[in-house]
């Protein structure tokens, strides 16, 4: 149930970021792209701690009240808040770069499906690898030393996509 | 026989400590290396990459999965 809260979050969010994405059409598209390559190296910088800037987010911590209240409602209201990226810390630029990437892509829905789709999908895999790993708190501690270089990685690599496919 | 191989105690009886990952074995460390937190970013990284020229949607999914992971260990 946390899996399909996480992906019906991103899937929502992604939506409305594609449902507004109609009005920066009348941009020209060689602008959009050039806007969307910028804001990605942005946040790879940001991430790099070469740019100090502050970005929006909700700074609060979703209430465990809602899993001890019922599980699987709990759990799946857990997982959507999370999966939605607007009710809770965002710790790293990559989602920033994501969510202009969908405002200013434009066309078909498919893309912003397959984004949000994608990004519920990558919370997911956090929870599944530390049950899996058999040792949460020394995962926990792994996770803690490699944290800072992981966010800046996914921001250079996301960076280098929008580049690659855009540039 | 070595001293301490065979039940894990020593010569004088008293029981031998071992790390936790060698008492499981080797696949304590198939696991560990399977489960690493930064397997998804290389294994991701590595299919944004390949597909960013001929896979549009599948690029797009591989993006949201490398933003959604970027945000381990934040609730």
């Amino acid at each position: 149930m946390f899996t399909i809260g996480l992906l019906a979050g991103g899937v929502l969010t992604a939506g409305v970021l594609w449902l507004f994405s109609g009005l920066f059409t009348p941009l020209p598209a060689g602008g959009r792209q050039g806007l969307i390559v910028a804001v990605a190296l942005l946040a790879a910088l940001r991430d790099a701690g070469r740019l100090t800037l502050r970005l929006p987010q909700n700074a609060r911590q979703i209430p465990q009240d809602v899993l001890r209240r019922h599980l699987t409602r709990g759990a799946l209201q857990f997982g959507f808040e999370l999966g939605t990226g607007v009710r809770t810390y965002v710790s790293a630029s990559a989602p920033y770069a994501l969510a202009v990437a969908v405002l200013l892509s434009g066309g078909s829905y498919a893309p912003a499906l397959a984004a949000g789709l994608g990004f519920g999908a990558g919370r997911a895999l956090t929870p599944a690898l530390r049950r899996l790993s058999g040792n949460g708190e020394g995962w926990d501690n792994l996770l803690a030393r490699r944290l800072s270089g992981m966010t800046m990685v996914c921001s250079v690599l996301i960076a280098a996509v929008a580049c690659a496919v855009l540039g | 026989m070595r001293p301490g191989e065979f039940g894990h105690r020593t010569e004088s009886g008293r029981p031998v400590s071992r790390p936790p990952s060698r008492a499981r074995g080797s696949g304590g460390g198939v696991r560990t290396l399977l489960t690493d937190p930064t397997l998804p970013v290389a294994v991701l990284g590595t299919a944004a990459i390949a597909t960013a020229l001929y896979g549009p949607m599948l690029t797009w999914a591989i993006t949201g999965g490398l933003a959604g992971y970027s945000l381990s260990g934040s609730v």
